[in-house]
């Protein structure tokens, strides 16, 4: 027997998948989880601790994923390492004035985002690569040893490289990289070219920055994260969830840490998709509640959509740091179990963004928070089972829950169960407006997709706000509060590479830009030897697409490039193009059309089992029923409510709301009229009412 | 009360988030870079009466252009069935409500729920050219507003669904790039129309006299949210002037006086005794003074609260017609943001004694607007490059100004990547970098400028700028030293240098440095406060030279 198992370290738990493979018959065993505390700093303990309380021991494994919050928590926590920054001469400042933006436009103390670096530790060479990628100036090496003495005095322990027009020729770069790591060979030294090979200079420096800022402690917690497991005997090094989607091998993470700084997301948006594929639904908006925020994204036709305009700290208010590394995109609101409802002084009632996150946590934890949140609510209003509260771990308060509702209500002249009411229904306000840039904003029709929502406290919302979107389906896979981890085990190996090179889409030109595929597919094809990956025989496929744009314009839209036996195909090109750009933009134009970006994603399939499907039994669905309690469902009344156990639930199945559908950690809400039917991946599917 | 005031606050919410789609919608239809990229617009729901609900802006100095926008077409259609459902109302005069310059088009949809006009949808975007003497409409030289382009005096581009196709044919024989016009055009009818249609599907939901009273409470609430930041603030009269160099075309200076009085219960900005009109395009018309009002009243009052017409409730503006901030016709206006950023600095000078928590010492006060055009030396093409310029914020109570940020009538405008820049333009850039003129020096020091080094590439260039702040320093603040200049130098191949304020189309030889120079903000507090180490510091990033930390600070080195 054999286990494949995925663990994701969130902020608040460290969540463990896993399922066995019988060896001789290549079937998988039942799906099972196991939650546990995230253990900050020394997260890989967490790890650990969820293996033991699974029953897994690392000897078993034959394969393990691993998704982990420590690269985008030392960014945020400010706990990474000093670096240095090397910079063309006349551009170190770059990395302060960044792009000059102020999106608190009528804030006089407005203040961008302090920089990673400090000027004095911003050095700069003479060197210069023109637009055309030309070298005009080569390396004055003689400036570096000079440069290398200075950071070491001030305590520097990662050197970041930046050089104008590097993502066209890194020559220069690499001539810097090299001597660096000859003078110095103890420190960690990143170039940009190693990260983006995109245009825009303060982007591709904030992100070489920001990765050397976390590389030291990303790779010592890999290590130590391989050690552990290896002690425990663990034959295999272990695969890390990327932010794109897809995983790497342990050497190309350590490599390459900030492409890991969505990790987590990015699993349950991939997740998302495939389950969406095997369930024949293609179109989906995909919600993920968490104690903190709730994320969204949009699937079309199956594609998880990746961005490399990714910020960290991005607010309506700050402009946050720009980081060039593929990531899935997702819309995120400070809207989660968590967030708390508070009244301003012209009497609105708000909730979020702050949060009581796990301490003091809700007011129902009795660990001393005062301030009513969502899932205080939720469980006012009888949706949240109060015998399963906390996975069954927690008593709710009750006397503090009302008490804190009643003060609520006192500020807004309504009772506590009126407040309660109020707070759900702002907080499904504020995540129908985050659906709503998703989709219809972007020129989406939200009926023609389905809903998929995961988290904590994504199945108590989703009927909800289907309805208000008019969604007509709504499906929350099985055990939807590990989504994330469970994803780790659905994919593969992946790397996107993303090169900036203008080229118009001209016939001239089309052998031109087969080429720079072709480079591109080499390099993917080298890093995969490099990697050392062995897993059989799968080979590597690549998939081609272009950011491309009407020549004069500026903003690009991404689409897959045919390549055939005839190399690529121009005209089919182009008018996937001409489509894709009028779906986003609403218009066409007979102006000429130019590639910005290429882009190859190169992925290794990773061989593993087909998921288990249900089989019926033959079980009734009274035999599910846990019984009955009085549910208040808003705007659909206060009803006598249906309990049914989830994970008893059985394909053929069929059940109508006024009803609650409950696992020990989730609860999928559904207002009467709706009707509610499983498939065989155990997912649930509520079909709305139509009204 | 029942939980229905729960439903109003989300129908409130709503209309708020009606502005954000419609601001996607436009940078989603939008043809052109100035409006997309450096989103150079506006958009905004106002009531039936033309009281500003939601507005979604990328730039600070629209504030004031979409309401007044409705409430001077409401008087241009003053009876019931002048306006009806299908009708587009299209305008750029700069001397009424709405009004900046020509580039500035507004287009206002009526909503109607059957046949009760209740809201209007209004956005107000740049475009890329609305004819005129020079290309893209903006010159520093102009005399009247006939040079400046084409004038659309409040009139219907749709009546009842239907396509005015006369005007679209007369805009389309007056703009050098037309399909861009156009397309601009129906840009923004289409956003207003997705905002149209938002507050029509809230009405079919709620009903049109629950969307109606939460547009009455939204206002409201802006109002009460203002006015408990107006008890906050101290009482009494401050006043304060500036002055604007210079006009483009000789004058100058001009000056602008501002006397504010702020009790409990509004505040009253009084800019009698400023100085009458230009005769370059540096005239601004009431709108831009109002827009300008508004956005430091905004600054010292909440800028959290979303900008809605009650909040302005509690604001009274004084102007006499006439002067160099109440433009009347036939002024240019081209210019109108250097006196309007100039209004709104007066204002904020005369407040920063009292308001140290909100405002800052004085920053660079000027977009800095630069144009550079040629012959590109690998395409052959014609390039026209054109960006505003990032300068020095004010040291503030607390903490040091920020360097290199756009002005206060900037917002959500980036500036651009060097590495797109060279790729676009027949210009390298040699240097983005903060510079060391003296100046801003204080316990909290002024925010750096920057300078911008353009070596031609192409055989020539010309080079067009306009700035303010030329020879007046940005004030320092509580004892805090002035800033430094904006100014643009050309350094010829015999190396020759001249400076200039304002220019338009000066040749530029290939070889030949374009060198723009951005103020350093003012400072804030006696420099010889600020902690030695701080002082040490600034030494060590280069903030400040050791002349000026000796002379400024004091600071004697160690041994």
């Amino acid at each position: 027997m054999q286990i494949r198992a995925a663990s994701d370290v969130g902020g608040t738990f460290t969540d463990l998948v896993f399922y066995d493979i019988d060896t001789g018959t290549g079937r998988c065993g039942t799906v099972r989880t196991a939650k546990v505390d995230t253990t900050p700093p020394n997260f890989e303990a967490g790890v650990m601790n969820s293996l033991a309380k699974g029953g897994v021991s690392p000897a078993e494994i034959s394969f393990f994923a691993h998704g982990a919050t420590v690269v985008i928590n030392a960014i945020t926590e400010r706990r990474g390492v000093r670096v240095g920054l090397i910079t063309t001469q006349g551009f170190r400042d770059v990395l302060e004035i960044a792009r000059g933006n102020r999106p608190d436009l009528f804030n006089f103390q407005f203040h961008k985002p302090l920089p990673f670096v400090q000027r004095e530790l911003r050095a700069e060479v003479r060197e210069r690569t023109n637009y055309k990628g030309e070298i005009e100036q080569s390396v004055e090496q003689d400036e570096l040893p000079g440069i290398v003495a200075r950071f070491k005095a001030a305590g520097v322990e990662a050197i970041a490289v930046c050089f104008l027009h590097a993502y066209r020729n890194p020559a220069n770069e690499v001539a810097v990289a090299r001597r660096l790591r000859d003078l110095w060979p103890e420190v960690s030294v990143l170039a940009s070219h190693q990260l983006s090979r995109e245009w825009r200079e303060y982007e591709r420096t904030s992100t070489t920055v920001l990765s050397a800022y976390v590389h030291p402690i990303a790779k010592r917690y890999i290590e130590s994260l391989e050690s552990r497991l290896k002690a425990g005997g663990y034959r295999q090094p272990p695969y890390m969830m990327l932010s794109n989607g897809g995983i790497a091998t342990v050497a190309m993470a350590k490599e390459n840490p900030i492409a890991m700084v969505e990790s987590g997301p990015s699993s349950g948006i991939y997740a998302a998709a495939h389950l969406g594929h095997l369930i024949g639904r293609r179109n989906l908006l995909v919600l993920d509640i968490g104690g903190t925020t709730a994320k969204c994204t949009l699937v079309e036709n199956g594609e998880v959509r990746i961005t490399t305009e990714y910020f960290v700290e991005r607010t309506r208010r700050t402009p946050g740091y720009p980081i060039q590394t593929p990531v899935s995109e997702i819309v995120e609101i400070g809207n989660g179990g968590g967030s708390i409802a508070w009244v301003d002084a012209g009497g609105k009632l708000h909730v979020g963004p702050q949060s009581a996150g796990a301490r003091p946590g809700p007011v129902a934890y009795g660990r001393g928070g005062t301030e009513p949140t969502t899932t205080d609510a939720n469980l006012l209003l009888g949706r949240i089972d109060p015998k399963s509260f906390g996975g069954g771990e927690i008593t709710p308060d009750w006397d503090a829950v009302r008490a804190a509702f009643d003060t609520l209500g006192r500020k807004l002249g309504v009772s506590g169960v009126e407040a309660a009411r109020g707070v759900v229904r702002i907080a499904n306000a504020n995540m129908t407006n985050a659906l709503r840039l998703v989709s219809t904003n972007k020129g989406y029709d939200p009926r023609e997709f389905a809903l998929m929502a995961f988290g904590g406290g994504g199945p108590m919302h989703a009927v909800a706000l289907a309805e208000e979107l008019k969604i007509p389906e709504v499906i929350v896979p099985v055990n939807s509060s590990v989504f994330s981890a469970w994803g780790m085990l659905l994919t593969d190996l992946r790397r996107d590479y993303v090169h900036t090179h203008l080229l118009p889409l001209t016939p001239e030109n089309a052998p031109a830009a087969l080429r720079q595929f072709r480079d591109m597919e080499a390099e993917a094809a080298a890093n995969v030897s490099q990697d050392g990956i062995a897993l059989g025989d799968t080979a590597m496929s690549c998939e081609h697409f272009a950011d491309m744009r009407y020549q004069g314009q500026e903003h690009t839209v991404k689409v897959p490039v045919a390549i055939g036996a005839q190399g690529i195909d121009l005209a089919a090109t182009i008018d996937r193009f001409h489509a894709a750009h009028q779906k986003r933009y609403t218009y066409r134009l007979p102006n000429p059309v130019q590639i910005v970006n290429f882009h190859v994603i190169a992925r290794v399939a990773v061989p593993k089992p087909d998921l288990p499907r249900q089989q019926a039994t033959g079980r009734k669905l009274g035999d599910t029923l846990i019984g009955r309690r009085i549910v208040d469902f808003d705007a659909h009344g206060v009803h006598d409510a249906a309990i049914y156990d989830g994970l008893r639930l059985e394909p053929g199945m069929e059940l109508e709301g006024p009803a609650i559908v409950q696992e020990p950690m989730v609860t999928l809400v559904v207002p009467p009229g709706n009707k509610v039917s499983t498939d065989e991946f155990g997912s649930y599917h509520v079909h709305l009412r139509q009204s | 009360m029942s939980s229905d005031v729960f439903t109003q606050e989300i129908i409130k919410d709503a209309l708020v988030a009606v502005g954000y789609e419609m601001f996607d919608a436009m940078i989603r239809t939008s043809m052109s870079p100035i409006i997309y990229e450096t989103t150079d617009f506006a958009v905004g729901v106002t009531d039936a009466r033309g009281n500003l609900l939601a507005q979604g802006n990328g730039v600070a100095a629209f504030l004031a252009t979409l309401d007044t926008a409705v409430q001077s077409t409401l008087l241009h259609y003053p009876k019931a069935g002048d306006v009806l459902p299908g009708d587009v109302i299209i305008t750029n005069i700069p001397y009424e409500g709405g009004g900046t310059h020509l580039s500035d088009v507004v287009i206002l949809v009526p909503v109607f729920h059957e046949h009760r006009l209740i809201a209007w949808t209004v956005n107000k975007a740049h475009w890329t050219e609305v004819g005129g003497a020079q290309a893209g409409s903006v010159s520093t030289n102009a005399s009247e507003i006939f040079q400046e382009g084409l004038q659309f005096p409040f009139i219907k581009l749709y009546e009842q669904g239907r396509l005015n196709e006369a005007l679209v044919a007369v805009i389309r024989a007056n703009v050098r790039l037309p399909e861009s016009t156009i397309g601009d055009m129906h840009a923004g009818v289409a956003a207003a129309r997705v905002g149209a249609r938002r507050v029509s599907e809230l009405v079919d939901k709620y009903g049109v006299d629950h969307v109606v009273a939460a547009m009455d409470g939204l206002l409201d609430y802006g109002e009460r949210m203002t006015r408990e930041e107006l008890a906050r603030l101290p009482a009494g009269t401050y006043e304060a002037q500036d002055v604007v160099e210079t006009d483009g075309v000789g004058g100058g200076p001009f000056t602008i006086k501002v006397k504010v009085t702020i009790s409990a219960q509004k505040i009253t900005v009084d800019y009698t005794g400023s100085c009458g009109p230009a005769k370059g395009p540096i005239n601004c018309s009431y709108t831009g003074l109002v827009t300008g009002v508004r956005c430091v009243f905004k600054a010292i009052t909440n800028p959290e609260i979303p900008a809605n017409g009650g909040c302005f409730r509690l604001l009274e503006i004084i102007c006499p017609k006439g002067t160099l901030i109440s433009a009347q016709a036939p002024a240019p206006v081209s210019l109108y943001y250097e006196p309007l950023i100039t209004a709104m600095d007066v204002m904020w000078k005369a407040l920063a004694p009292v308001m140290p928590e909100r405002l800052p010492a004085g920053h660079q006060r000027a977009v800095n607007a630069t144009f550079v055009a040629g012959i590109h030396p690998d395409t052959k093409e014609l390039f026209v490059m054109g960006e505003p310029l990032v300068g020095g914020w004010g040291g503030a109570s607390g903490r040091d100004g920020d360097g290199g940020q756009f002005c206060c009538a900037n917002g959500e405008t980036y500036n651009i990547p060097t590495e797109l820049f060279e790729s676009r333009y027949g210009l390298k850039v040699e240097q983005y970098a903060f510079h060391d003129e003296d100046g801003g020096a204080g316990q909290f020091r002024g925010g750096k400028g920057v300078v911008l080094d353009y070596r031609v590439t192409a055989d020539e260039a010309f080079v067009t700028y306009a700035s303010s702040r030329t020879q007046v320093p940005p004030w320092g603040s509580h004892g805090g030293q002035p800033g430094s200049l904006n100014g643009l130098q050309i350094i010829r191949s015999d190396g020759s240098v001249s400076h200039h304020e304002m220019c338009t189309a000066v040749r530029v030889a290939k070889g030949e440095l374009i060198r723009l120079t951005t103020a350093t903000g003012g400072g804030f507090g006696d420099p010889r406060q600020r902690p030695r180490e701080l002082v040490e510091r600034d030494l060590r990033n280069g903030y400040v030279t050791p002349e000026q930390a000796r002379r400024d600070y004091g600071h004697v080195a160690a041994r």
